[in-house]
């Protein structure tokens, strides 16, 4: 069976996911040699950009987002575009920081996994639900789209025919299942939650405690007394020539999620493509 | 392999920690029964201020005597401090002061009451530390004893240690006093905004610095609880191995609970309350 990464981007009026996804190839290329990735994307690749690719595909069918800003309405196509047999889907706002390859065997023993714990820069559980209120008052799986797996099989193909449903219906299943502390946009966390919970999958799909995770860089997550509005305000970023990155006062380790777009400056892009 | 407990201490204009050090001793004597060796500036004093000291401390070493420029608000309670030398930079030296090849270190305002450090000496660990503490009061909220700062690394408590003379202990200790001669440095790269040399800091930064900069579980805790007072509280009553505390009220300024441990083992932070105590205590000596 073949496996790779898959990257879905769609470039908005603000943010180039193309470009963080290019970055997100570059770290993997260099921490785990060997793996292919894969972008999932419509927008146009500049050429230098192409070469950091194993494959780049269409997003299948007609574009669901177009009248969207978060452009998540279409990531349900993932399991259909994905050129790979197994395939880890991260969001593009993430680097690989150290070799992740041994990811694959543990998740051999699943059809589809979950990231459901995160962890702060340095290294700390999140505790904190404060950008998820909506999952603790209405108790849904706390799942993180942000890196999930999935094997083609019958399973993971019910989860997202499932999934294409919710996020087409989302309004109607946010009343059903997210009715308390309503979100009003639709979410690709919360759609895969609602899934999870009406297919019963939470103790198949996810694993709190799992080494699988990633440090997720939302201030309020970060255990800080005074929380600025970005983190990247507060704390130095440095990555050095062998692609070792320090936060603060941390070296990063498994997969960073920047969060915040100004995190990927052309510095650090330079770095990533002479690692 | 020869063990004991090192003390450091050097006066002030009105903190006499070389009594709180005779107390220290006579605790130690009494609860592990280990030798004791104090390391102080002032010999002289210690001779003429505490001529029995003899019973409780074995061993002197004579350190040089220095003014500091570093200044500390010391508190008593919570409406009196005072501003105060601070001279806490012989801690850093402590590899090469102790004669012991097994040494637990200890502040003088840490009172023993009871034998657990023994079990350190069969750890098999080159160095333990104490990662955490409790706060005798319930209803406090520290966030200062967490972290070096709010963004940086997790505090250890240079109040108590133990090191075994070893190849790791000795780099670790190089690496405490290069801080030490690098603070300024040291203090920006991990956002402490106070300017004055603190062993808790260093001993920290140390510990980051050899986990290669990030958590880990290096190195273990000291064997038993860690509990801590804050300046802002009073100690005013010490019998036997029970010691009762005004602990602040920091809902509503000014007022106080009462507080009581028994058999516990208490860092102090009030050196006023503590050298009042301690003039009762050892009034019989």
């Amino acid at each position: 069976m073949n496996r790779g990464f898959c990257i879905f981007a769609q470039n908005n009026e603000t943010t180039d996911y193309v470009t963080q996804a290019y970055a997100l190839a570059l770290s993997i290329k260099h921490f785990c040699p060997g793996e292919k990735v894969c972008l999932i994307t419509n927008d146009n690749i500049p050429q230098k950009q192409q070469q950091a690719f194993d494959d780049i595909v269409d997003i299948p069918w007609e574009d669901q987002s177009k009248d969207s800003d978060w452009k998540i309405e279409n990531r349900w196509k993932i399991y259909h575009a994905s050129p790979y047999d197994r395939t880890i889907v991260m969001d593009s706002d993430m680097l690989v920081l150290s070799d992740i390859r041994h990811w694959w065997q543990e998740l051999e023993k699943r059809k589809l996994f979950y990231v459901s714990n995160v962890k702060t820069y340095r290294d700390e559980q999140v505790t904190s639900d404060f950008y998820r209120k909506t999952f603790t008052a209405n108790n849904l799986p706390n799942l993180y789209a942000g890196i999930h797996y999935f094997e083609k099989s019958d399973e993971a193909k019910k989860f997202y025919t499932l999934l294409e449903i919710v996020v087409n219906n989302w309004e109607l299943f946010y009343t059903e299942f997210a009715n308390k502390r309503y979100q009003k946009w639709c979410s690709i966390d919360i759609c895969s939650a609602i899934v999870c919970k009406i297919l019963d999958l939470e103790t198949e799909i996810t694993q709190p405690d799992s080494f699988i995770t990633f440090t997720h860089m939302k201030p309020h997550l970060q255990k800080w007394q005074q929380v600025p509005e970005k983190w990247t305000k507060v704390i130095g970023t440095y990555l050095q020539n062998d692609g070792t990155m320090m936060l603060g006062n941390f070296i990063q380790k498994n997969v960073l999620h920047y969060v915040e777009d100004e995190f990927l400056t052309d510095r650090i892009i330079k770095k990533l493509e002479q690692l | 392999m020869s063990r004991g407990v090192l003390l450091i201490a050097s006066n002030n204009e009105q903190i006499d920690y070389i009594k709180q050090a005779v107390f220290c001793a006579k605790q130690i004597k009494a609860h592990l029964g280990l030798d004791v060796c104090l390391a102080t500036d002032n010999v002289k004093y210690l001779e003429t201020a505490y001529p029995f000291y003899k019973s409780y401390i074995d061993q002197i070493v004579e350190l040089e005597y220095y003014n500091t420029s570093q200044i500390k608000t010391y508190h008593d309670g919570i409406y009196a401090q005072k501003k105060l030398p601070w001279k806490n930079h012989y801690r850093v030296k402590c590899y090469n002061l102790t004669p012991y090849e097994e040494t637990i270190v200890m502040d003088t305002d840490f009172i023993v009451n009871n034998d657990v450090l023994l079990n350190c000496f069969d750890y098999n660990e080159d160095f333990l530390i104490y990662k955490s503490y409790k706060d005798l009061n319930p209803n406090r909220v520290e966030h200062s004893f967490e972290k070096v700062s709010d963004r940086s690394i997790d505090m250890v408590w240079a109040t108590v240690f133990y090191f075994k003379k070893s190849k790791l202990s000795e780099f670790y200790f190089d690496l405490v006093n290069h801080i030490y001669d690098n603070w300024s440095y040291y203090r920006l790269i991990y956002q402490i905004p106070n300017v004055n040399f603190r062993n808790d800091y260093a001993f920290s930064i140390a510990i980051h610095i050899l986990n290669g900069f990030q958590r880990a579980d290096w190195p273990k805790n000291l064997p038993g609880n860690f509990w801590t007072t804050t300046d802002a509280d009073i100690l005013y009553e010490y019998k036997d191995t029970s010691m009762k505390f005004l602990l602040e009220n920091t809902q509503d300024r000014g007022q106080f609970y009462a507080g009581k441990i028994l058999d516990g083992n208490v860092h102090v932070m009030n050196k006023f309350s503590l050298n009042r105590i301690i003039d009762e205590v050892l009034v019989n000596e």
